[in-house]
């Protein structure tokens, strides 16, 4: 058992765990996060994607040990409850969720990149967005619908009415 | 419905369920935790083919933390019987657990249990299994072999079924023929991979003698229904509840050894069970997909008419048969399809299925169609080719125009667009047919158009189920409509929702037959306890039977609430319309009361309701499919641009034309489209399960097992066309595996137009298609 405290969504626990133990698994029953998703376990299909020190990275292969003294955040402190992100807003608005086992990856790994288009004030081509979402499988949309809405939210950020 | 009341059936509304989805509050399997509980991990077969010699769990006695082991010998006699009551279908069963014998890789032969799943998976791998291997049956080659034993004790071979059906007279059309074309088509072995991996939870609660299975299943009454006939349970005393699936596809619309090992288990411990399978178990163990090889031989006249068709359909299905649907059903479903959309006089398949040391087949998304299409559509093609016909022409000169049409087997379209859609299809690709001649050209890139139209009988009812002896037997969905004395109302629904979005869509459904705001309405299901029997979400039956069974069930409660109205307002129950949450009398809307007034009647101040009437507010409905289903078509068209250099493949455009009958909510219509078509350019292009000369499979984890990533995959453009159905009561036809039915054919053609070849097999992937350019690459 190795001691380690993490900060997760804002809450600050120190826990004693097994050195092999997921931060997935950490997340999910520790924290009981249950929008921390396990779609592979070997780090192909990104659904299990959360954002460690604000980068997006694979809580099923990341040891919780290595993350001793990092923050930590998972979609439910995205927009709470409601899903109020903006991202969040626009999968709903433009269906890019159908069963919602891949959604928080793809919101956690497509967040920083719709506050970065936001932030350099400009909209990204298709193949960029595509791109972007390379590392998470989704078996349900197709991901049309998360294209559109990337572009969304990131017209939205940008006061455009997309 | 009423011109002048607002419809929410056709509206693009956004989906209810998607904010417990986005915001991480939705409770899929693995999140079921419950006190106690111990973790299962299964010991599987790592041989194809063997005989158990011996199994030693003694090494867990030094493991250091409790373990609880089971084998086929706890469970002998219990087993999953999937059969279809033929003559020519030999009988066989999977055991819970492998008993005497282990038929592929990745059978469960023993489980261990333990209090935390890291201790269940190490302790797992302590378990040894001793085996003395047999000769794998490999191959359809193999598996038709007669030197090769069978699989299964008391078979005569390893052909499972062979079965044949036929209309017209075959022996006229190849006489009267001036063409025979004949060519052998491939369909490759497919996993169908929902992106949440199957998982079980079962606890006994002894004090009302319940059993409650958690299980991440499309049909939770099918699953409650067979695990009480195999552990001999009263079915009232078992709860199956779906709580959010993560993806099914088909692939968990079967009753699984596992769901009925689990709960036996838990009766067995005394305490909750769970099992959450993980990614390489799912492409290894759960259930497999396609796998055909279809010969075909179309007899045509000189000017292009289809006269005759002849069939040999084999499917490789695997070790053993699966239930509800079968070693059977697969190689059927083609059988019965490969007519299609053409008006054919005479026709002839012999179809079959063959055991093989692999996983066993069963239905995903299209079931079967993918296959039998691939193979319709480019023997289209290639017939175009031989007699020198545009591809679109031929159709449109053999395709149904005339409904209702009884098809050469004597099943019956009801009313579809199907030359209507070849001819918006034709004018959409208009300017990729120019590109791709003039690419003819090029030495490094062509570009080729091709296309598919097909038909996909939806919404199958109980006289389809009957006549094929499966132990489905039925098709119907049911609900129940209940109002509360506040005016809202909520349907207990006997789909299960695992993204087809109809806690959203059936609430649209029964708000324009209540008067109410669909928003008012919770969709309750997934649960035994509380939702009606139902054969549960499969077959695209979601659409036309479980929104027709919540409408007529809404619209025996709206009687109801006009009853009320009429008798309040002192008029005739038939003046009285509801909308916009009041009862109105028509033509004096100032003369109305509000809904939620009438509902306070109906169950709180009953004495406002007319004499005699009882109070409540509820009603019931069950709706089975059409004798032969209802039809939906399509037109699927790929524009692909190939590098001849590399092999490597560009997926230009891809386009619908569909035609679901009435749409419910497009923004749902849409998405089920897309997202099927993207899994059948997976099967088109990608995803291919791939086992080696000894059945061991080679593509177990997703660096092997490719499929789509987004930046494969162009925008799918989809135009709809609304024919409504007589055969269900809002006009609906099923929609939600036809997207991934017309993928495959309609890139195989457009590859074969890019390159000049024959397309004879999927999966067109890098591989494929550099072989395929040679000829390009030679003459440069």
């Amino acid at each position: 058992m190795t001691e380690i405290t993490l900060e997760v969504n804002g809450v600050t626990k120190t826990l004693d765990v097994e050195p092999r133990r997921l931060l997935a698994d950490v997340l999910r029953q520790e924290f009981d996060l249950s929008g921390v998703h396990i779609g592979c376990a070997h780090g192909a299909c990104g659904c299990c994607t959360v954002h460690l020190d604000e980068t997006p990275r694979l809580s099923c292969l990341t040891f919780a040990v290595q993350c001793d003294g990092s923050s930590i955040k998972t979609v439910e402190a995205m927009g709470g409850p409601s899903a109020d992100h903006l991202l969040q807003q626009a999968f709903k608005s433009e269906h890019g969720l159908q069963c919602g086992y891949c959604t928080p990856g793809f919101i956690m790994t497509l967040a920083p990149f719709v506050d970065e288009a936001i932030a350099s004030r400009r909209m990204p081509e298709n193949d960029e967005i595509r791109e972007a979402m390379s590392g998470n499988i989704c078996r349900c949309t197709g991901y049309h619908g998360i294209v559109a809405a990337v572009r969304k939210a990131i017209g939205s950020g940008l006061g455009e009415n997309a | 419905m009423k011109a002048e009341q607002p419809r929410h059936v056709g509206a693009r509304i956004q989906r209810f369920e998607d904010i417990r989805l986005l915001s991480g509050l939705a409770r899929y399997i693995d999140d079921i935790r419950l006190p106690n509980m111990l973790h299962l991990n299964f010991v599987r077969a790592d041989i194809a083919h063997a005989r158990i010699v011996g199994i030693d769990s003694s090494a867990l006695a030094d493991i250091g933390y409790p373990t609880w082991v089971f084998t086929g010998e706890h469970t002998a006699g219990l087993s999953m019987k999937a059969h279809q009551d033929y003559p020519e279908m030999q009988y066989s069963e999977q055991p819970l657990l492998a008993e005497g014998k282990v038929r592929f890789v990745g059978e469960p032969v023993a489980v261990v249990l333990a209090e935390d799943a890291y201790k269940a998976e190490d302790a797992a791998e302590h378990v040894m299994v001793e085996y003395d291997s047999l000769p794998v049956v490999g191959t359809m080659k193999q598996a038709r072999d007669a030197s090769l034993p069978p699989l299964f004790d008391g078979w005569t071979s390893n052909v499972i079924v062979q079965r044949q059906m036929k209309g017209g007279d075959l022996e006229a059309a190849r006489t009267a023929a001036a063409h025979v074309i004949k060519r052998t088509y491939r369909t490759q072995r497919q996993a169908g991979v929902p992106m949440e991996c199957r998982g079980v939870v079962a606890h006994y609660n002894p004090a009302d003698r319940l059993l409650t299975v958690w299980s991440s299943t499309q049909m939770p009454h099918l699953v409650r229904t067979y695990i009480a006939e195999e552990l001999n349970l009263p079915e009232s005393r078992i709860r199956v509840v779906a709580p959010d699936v993560g993806g099914g596809f088909g692939i968990k619309g079967q009753v699984f050894g596992d769901e009925v090992l689990v709960a036996w288990l838990a009766m067995k411990t005394g305490r909750p069970v769970k099992w959450i399978e993980d990614r390489r178990e799912h492409l290894v163990a759960s259930l497999h997909a396609r796998d055909h090889e279809h010969t075909l031989e179309a007899y045509v006249s000189a000017d292009g008419r289809l006269l005759g068709l002849k069939a040999d359909i084999t499917v490789d299905n695997g070790a053993y048969s699966t239930f509800p649907f079968t070693a059977a059903g697969e190689p059927g479903m083609v059988g019965k399809v490969l007519p299609g959309p053409y008006d054919l006089k005479a026709y002839e398949a012999t179809f079959r299925a063959v055991a093989t040391n692999k996983c066993p087949i069963g239905t995903y998304r299209g079931v079967a169609r993918p296959s039998a299409v691939f193979s319709q559509e480019r023997l289209m093609d290639d017939i175009a080719l031989e007699l020198g016909m545009d591809p679109f022409e031929l159709r449109l000169k053999n395709i149904v125009r005339e409904f209702p049409y009884k098809n050469v087997l004597g099943f019956t379209y009801d009313e579809g667009s199907y030359a209507q859609s070849l001819e918006q299809m034709r004018g959409l690709l208009a300017k990729d047919i120019v590109d791709a001649t003039a690419s003819r050209a090029s030495e490094t890139t062509r570009i080729g158009v091709g296309f598919a139209c097909f038909i996909e009988q939806t919404a199958h009812g109980t006289p389809d189920f009957t006549r094929r002896r499966v132990p489905i037997e039925t098709g119907y969905i049911a609900a129940r409509v209940e109002m509360s004395p506040d005016g809202e109302a909520t349907i207990d629904l006997g789909l299960q929702n695992h993204g087809q979005g109809l806690e959203t869509t059936m609430a649209q459904v029964a708000a324009d037959a209540l008067g109410i705001l669909p928003e008012n309405i919770y969709v309750r299901h997934g649960d035994t306890l509380t939702t009606p029997y139902s054969v549960g979400t499969w077959g695209s039956r979601g659409g036309p039977l479980g929104g027709g069974a919540v409408h007529i069930a809404a619209t025996k409660l709206a009687d109801k609430l006009r009853a009320i109205a009429a008798h309040l307002l002192q008029v005739k129950a038939d003046q009285i319309e509801l909308a916009n949450g009041k009862a109105s009398v028509r033509g004096n809307p100032g003369n109305h009361i509000e809904i939620r007034k009438l509902a306070r009647a109906a169950l709180r101040n009953v004495d406002q309701l007319p004499e005699g009437m009882t109070p409540g507010l509820e009603a019931h409905a069950s709706l089975d499919g059409p004798r032969d289903g209802s039809y939906s078509n399509a037109v699927h068209a790929a524009v692909v641009e190939i590098d001849v250099t590399t092999g490597k493949m560009k997926l230009r455009r891809f386009v619908v034309v569909e035609d679901c009958g009435t749409i419910l909510n497009p923004l749902v219509v849409d998405g089920q489209v897309r997202g099927g078509v993207v899994q059948g350019i997976g099967s088109a292009m990608f995803e291919h399960f791939i086992y080696d000369a000894e059945c061991q499979p080679l593509t177990t984890n997703f660096a092997d097992y490719l499929m789509p990533l987004a930046p494969e995959i162009p925008d799918i453009e989809v135009h709809h066309i609304e024919t409504p159905t007589p055969l269900t009561p809002l006009g609906a036809k099923g929609l939600g595996e036809g997207g991934a039915i017309g993928p495959a054919a309609a890139i195989a053609n457009a590859v074969a137009n890019a390159l000049g070849v024959g397309v004879i097999s999927t999966p067109l992937n890098t591989n494929a298609l550099w072989k395929l350019s040679q000829h390009i690459r030679e003459a440069v």
